[in-house]
Protein backbone atom coordinates (compact mmCIF):
# COMPACT_ATOMS: atom_id res chain seq x y z
CA UNK A 1 0.00 0.00 0.00
CA UNK A 2 1.50 3.40 -0.89
CA UNK A 3 1.74 5.65 2.03
CA UNK A 4 1.87 9.60 1.90
CA UNK A 5 5.32 10.93 2.36
CA UNK A 6 3.77 13.64 4.93
CA UNK A 7 1.60 13.63 8.04
CA UNK A 8 -0.41 16.44 9.29
CA UNK A 9 -0.33 16.90 12.96
CA UNK A 10 -3.19 18.43 14.82
CA UNK A 11 -1.23 21.71 14.70
CA UNK A 12 -1.49 21.49 11.17
CA UNK A 13 2.51 20.72 10.99
CA UNK A 14 4.37 18.91 8.23
CA UNK A 15 5.66 15.74 9.85
CA UNK A 16 7.62 13.92 6.83
CA UNK A 17 7.80 10.28 6.74
CA UNK A 18 10.48 10.29 3.81
CA UNK A 19 13.21 8.96 5.83
CA UNK A 20 11.46 6.42 7.61
CA UNK A 21 12.35 2.60 6.97
CA UNK A 22 10.11 -0.14 6.34
CA UNK A 23 9.48 -1.49 9.92
CA UNK A 24 8.75 2.48 11.00
CA UNK A 25 6.05 3.17 7.75
CA UNK A 26 4.52 -0.74 8.69
CA UNK A 27 4.28 0.64 12.73
CA UNK A 28 2.58 3.90 11.63
CA UNK A 29 -0.16 2.45 9.17
CA UNK A 30 -0.53 -0.60 11.92
CA UNK A 31 -1.14 2.11 14.58
CA UNK A 32 -3.03 4.23 12.15
CA UNK A 33 -5.95 1.49 11.93
CA UNK A 34 -5.49 0.41 15.32
CA UNK A 35 -6.34 3.98 16.46
CA UNK A 36 -9.60 3.93 14.27
CA UNK A 37 -10.79 0.72 15.30
CA UNK A 38 -10.05 1.05 18.95
CA UNK A 39 -13.28 2.22 21.23
CA UNK A 40 -11.62 2.78 24.47
CA UNK A 41 -8.82 5.70 24.63
CA UNK A 42 -6.79 4.10 27.15
CA UNK A 43 -6.50 0.61 24.63
CA UNK A 44 -4.85 2.85 22.43
CA UNK A 45 -2.57 4.94 24.86
CA UNK A 46 -1.46 1.86 26.14
CA UNK A 47 -0.82 -0.18 22.72
CA UNK A 48 1.20 2.33 20.74
CA UNK A 49 3.85 3.79 23.60
CA UNK A 50 4.69 -0.25 23.84
CA UNK A 51 4.61 -1.09 19.85
CA UNK A 52 7.37 1.79 19.27
CA UNK A 53 9.55 0.72 22.40
CA UNK A 54 9.74 -2.74 20.94
CA UNK A 55 10.39 -1.04 17.40
CA UNK A 56 13.28 0.84 19.05
CA UNK A 57 14.36 -1.82 21.14
CA UNK A 58 17.49 -2.83 19.08
CA UNK A 59 19.21 0.42 18.80
CA UNK A 60 19.91 1.72 22.16
CA UNK A 61 17.82 4.80 21.97
CA UNK A 62 17.59 6.53 24.83
CA UNK A 63 13.78 7.71 25.97
CA UNK A 64 14.14 10.92 24.82
CA UNK A 65 15.10 10.09 21.50
CA UNK A 66 12.79 7.45 21.21
CA UNK A 67 9.93 10.55 22.14
CA UNK A 68 11.99 12.41 19.32
CA UNK A 69 11.54 9.56 16.38
CA UNK A 70 8.89 10.74 13.79
CA UNK A 71 6.79 7.41 14.79
CA UNK A 72 6.70 8.41 18.07
CA UNK A 73 5.45 12.01 17.25
CA UNK A 74 3.31 10.17 14.79
CA UNK A 75 1.59 7.92 17.14
CA UNK A 76 1.30 10.45 19.76
CA UNK A 77 -0.68 12.43 17.78
CA UNK A 78 -3.00 9.54 16.40
CA UNK A 79 -3.24 9.28 20.53
CA UNK A 80 -4.85 13.14 20.45
CA UNK A 81 -7.06 12.58 17.55
CA UNK A 82 -8.78 10.36 19.17
CA UNK A 83 -9.04 11.86 22.09
CA UNK A 84 -10.51 14.95 20.51
CA UNK A 85 -13.01 12.67 18.06
CA UNK A 86 -14.06 11.59 21.68
CA UNK A 87 -14.88 14.65 22.86
CA UNK A 88 -12.27 13.63 25.86
CA UNK A 89 -9.78 16.52 24.66
CA UNK A 90 -10.25 19.77 22.95
CA UNK A 91 -7.56 20.55 19.93
CA UNK A 92 -4.94 22.76 20.59
CA UNK A 93 -5.49 26.24 20.59
CA UNK A 94 -2.91 29.64 20.66
CA UNK A 95 -2.69 29.28 24.59
CA UNK A 96 -1.72 26.02 24.34
CA UNK A 97 0.76 27.41 22.01
CA UNK A 98 2.07 30.09 23.99
CA UNK A 99 2.56 28.19 27.41
CA UNK A 100 4.42 25.86 25.37
CA UNK A 101 6.48 28.73 24.38
CA UNK A 102 6.80 29.96 27.72
CA UNK A 103 7.97 26.77 29.40
CA UNK A 104 10.94 25.88 26.27
CA UNK A 105 12.00 29.49 25.99
CA UNK A 106 12.04 31.27 29.12
CA UNK A 107 12.48 30.43 32.65
CA UNK A 108 9.38 31.45 34.20
CA UNK A 109 6.11 33.43 33.28
CA UNK A 110 7.38 36.33 34.74
CA UNK A 111 10.30 36.84 32.49
CA UNK A 112 7.97 36.16 29.66
CA UNK A 113 6.11 38.77 30.91
CA UNK A 114 8.56 41.19 31.04
CA UNK A 115 10.15 40.45 27.91
CA UNK A 116 6.61 40.86 26.08
CA UNK A 117 4.97 43.28 28.23
CA UNK A 118 2.09 41.41 29.24
CA UNK A 119 0.96 41.63 32.42
CA UNK A 120 1.05 38.50 34.83
CA UNK A 121 -2.14 38.65 35.31
CA UNK A 122 -3.85 38.69 32.31
CA UNK A 123 -0.86 36.28 31.46
CA UNK A 124 -2.90 33.54 34.40
CA UNK A 125 -6.03 34.51 33.61
CA UNK A 126 -5.33 33.85 29.55
CA UNK A 127 -3.45 30.44 30.27
CA UNK A 128 -6.30 29.46 32.74
CA UNK A 129 -9.03 29.76 29.60
CA UNK A 130 -10.92 32.62 31.87
CA UNK A 131 -9.80 35.36 29.39
CA UNK A 132 -8.87 36.16 25.83
CA UNK A 133 -6.17 38.01 24.35
CA UNK A 134 -7.09 39.95 21.28
CA UNK A 135 -5.34 39.86 18.20
CA UNK A 136 -3.17 42.68 18.11
CA UNK A 137 -2.29 42.35 22.10
CA UNK A 138 -1.04 39.09 21.20
CA UNK A 139 1.04 39.92 17.73
CA UNK A 140 2.67 43.09 19.14
CA UNK A 141 3.88 41.04 22.40
CA UNK A 142 4.86 38.23 19.87
CA UNK A 143 6.71 40.50 18.08
CA UNK A 144 8.46 41.62 20.54
CA UNK A 145 10.41 38.18 21.32
CA UNK A 146 10.78 37.87 17.90
CA UNK A 147 7.61 35.52 16.92
CA UNK A 148 4.60 36.02 14.77
CA UNK A 149 1.16 35.05 14.35
CA UNK A 150 -0.09 33.20 10.99
CA UNK A 151 -3.11 31.75 9.57
CA UNK A 152 -2.43 27.85 9.21
CA UNK A 153 -5.00 25.36 6.81
CA UNK A 154 -6.73 23.53 10.35
CA UNK A 155 -6.03 19.54 10.30
CA UNK A 156 -8.86 17.02 9.09
CA UNK A 157 -9.97 15.11 11.78
CA UNK B 1 23.32 -7.02 44.04
CA UNK B 2 20.96 -4.43 45.73
CA UNK B 3 17.01 -5.05 44.78
CA UNK B 4 15.01 -1.64 44.64
CA UNK B 5 12.26 -1.96 46.21
CA UNK B 6 9.74 -0.95 43.39
CA UNK B 7 5.78 0.68 44.43
CA UNK B 8 3.14 1.16 42.59
CA UNK B 9 1.66 4.18 42.38
CA UNK B 10 -1.37 5.47 40.81
CA UNK B 11 -3.44 9.03 40.20
CA UNK B 12 -6.15 10.40 38.65
CA UNK B 13 -6.24 13.31 36.44
CA UNK B 14 -9.73 15.15 36.13
CA UNK B 15 -10.06 15.10 31.82
CA UNK B 16 -11.39 18.87 32.42
CA UNK B 17 -10.02 21.73 34.32
CA UNK B 18 -10.98 23.21 37.46
CA UNK B 19 -13.90 24.57 37.36
CA UNK B 20 -13.14 27.12 39.86
CA UNK B 21 -9.95 27.44 39.22
CA UNK B 22 -10.33 27.62 35.53
CA UNK B 23 -13.40 27.61 33.39
CA UNK B 24 -13.85 23.77 33.67
CA UNK B 25 -12.86 23.07 30.02
CA UNK B 26 -11.28 19.94 28.04
CA UNK B 27 -7.78 20.42 28.34
CA UNK B 28 -6.18 20.50 25.25
CA UNK B 29 -4.29 17.30 23.76
CA UNK B 30 -0.97 19.82 24.63
CA UNK B 31 -1.66 18.55 28.36
CA UNK B 32 -1.92 15.18 27.76
CA UNK B 33 1.64 14.80 25.34
CA UNK B 34 3.06 16.41 28.03
CA UNK B 35 2.12 14.41 31.21
CA UNK B 36 3.10 11.32 28.68
CA UNK B 37 6.70 12.47 27.33
CA UNK B 38 7.38 13.12 31.23
CA UNK B 39 6.00 9.50 31.83
CA UNK B 40 8.06 8.37 29.48
CA UNK B 41 11.21 9.73 29.97
CA UNK B 42 11.14 9.64 33.74
CA UNK B 43 9.23 6.54 34.84
CA UNK B 44 10.02 4.75 31.35
CA UNK B 45 5.99 4.16 30.84
CA UNK B 46 2.59 3.96 32.84
CA UNK B 47 -0.40 2.38 32.23
CA UNK B 48 -3.59 3.99 31.86
CA UNK B 49 -7.03 1.72 33.06
CA UNK B 50 -9.29 0.96 30.82
CA UNK B 51 -12.52 3.86 30.90
CA UNK B 52 -13.10 6.97 32.77
CA UNK B 53 -13.16 7.16 36.50
CA UNK B 54 -16.39 9.27 38.37
CA UNK B 55 -16.07 10.89 41.40
CA UNK B 56 -17.28 13.83 43.44
CA UNK B 57 -15.35 15.97 46.14
CA UNK B 58 -16.58 18.97 48.05
CA UNK B 59 -14.68 22.45 46.91
CA UNK B 60 -12.35 23.20 49.83
CA UNK B 61 -12.25 26.78 48.78
CA UNK B 62 -16.47 27.20 47.32
CA UNK B 63 -17.52 23.87 49.59
CA UNK B 64 -19.54 23.17 46.49
CA UNK B 65 -19.80 19.41 45.14
CA UNK B 66 -17.93 18.57 42.59
CA UNK B 67 -18.37 15.92 40.07
CA UNK B 68 -15.73 14.95 37.90
CA UNK B 69 -14.38 12.18 35.00
CA UNK B 70 -10.89 11.08 35.57
CA UNK B 71 -8.15 9.00 33.66
CA UNK B 72 -6.35 6.65 36.04
CA UNK B 73 -2.66 6.90 35.65
CA UNK B 74 -0.43 3.14 37.22
CA UNK B 75 3.29 3.96 37.24
CA UNK B 76 5.88 1.60 39.04
CA UNK B 77 8.69 3.56 41.20
CA UNK B 78 11.70 2.48 43.10
CA UNK B 79 11.14 4.46 46.40
CA UNK B 80 13.95 6.77 45.39
CA UNK B 81 11.58 8.28 42.66
CA UNK B 82 8.73 9.03 44.97
CA UNK B 83 9.93 12.33 45.45
CA UNK B 84 10.02 12.61 41.50
CA UNK B 85 6.76 11.29 41.04
CA UNK B 86 5.16 13.92 43.49
CA UNK B 87 7.26 16.74 41.80
CA UNK B 88 5.83 15.99 38.28
CA UNK B 89 2.34 15.94 39.76
CA UNK B 90 2.77 19.19 41.03
CA UNK B 91 3.52 20.50 38.18
CA UNK B 92 0.75 18.27 36.25
CA UNK B 93 -1.76 20.48 39.02
CA UNK B 94 -0.76 23.20 37.47
CA UNK B 95 -0.60 22.26 34.08
CA UNK B 96 -3.75 20.51 33.90
CA UNK B 97 -4.89 23.48 36.19
CA UNK B 98 -6.12 21.45 39.10
CA UNK B 99 -6.28 22.18 42.82
CA UNK B 100 -4.91 19.14 43.72
CA UNK B 101 -3.84 15.67 42.38
CA UNK B 102 -4.82 12.35 43.88
CA UNK B 103 -1.90 10.23 44.52
CA UNK B 104 -2.18 6.77 46.11
CA UNK B 105 1.43 5.28 46.95
CA UNK B 106 0.74 1.65 47.60
CA UNK B 107 -2.32 1.99 48.92
CA UNK B 108 -1.49 5.23 50.78
CA UNK B 109 -3.26 8.43 49.78
CA UNK B 110 -1.51 12.08 49.46
CA UNK B 111 -3.25 15.13 47.72
CA UNK B 112 -0.92 16.87 45.58
CA UNK B 113 -0.88 20.44 45.09
CA UNK B 114 0.65 22.84 42.57
CA UNK B 115 4.44 24.06 43.92
CA UNK B 116 3.94 27.78 43.90
CA UNK B 117 7.69 28.47 42.70
CA UNK B 118 5.17 31.65 40.84
CA UNK B 119 2.28 32.70 39.81
CA UNK B 120 0.29 31.12 37.83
Amino acid sequence: MKQADKYIDLKGREISLAELTSPERKLILEMTLAAETATDWADFSNLWPLKVTELYANQNLTRPQIRHTVVYRVCQDLDSRFAVSRGLARRPDYRDELASLIEQRFRTRREFCEATGLSEDMLSHVLAGRKHLAINTLEESLHRIGYSLHIAPAASQ
Amino acid sequence: MIQLKIVECSFFVPIRRDGNLSDGELHGTDCWEWLDDQLFDQFSGRTIAPGLYEGFYRDPDTKDRVADESRKFVVAVTESQLDELRELLSVACKKFQQKCIYLSIAGQVEFIEANDHETS
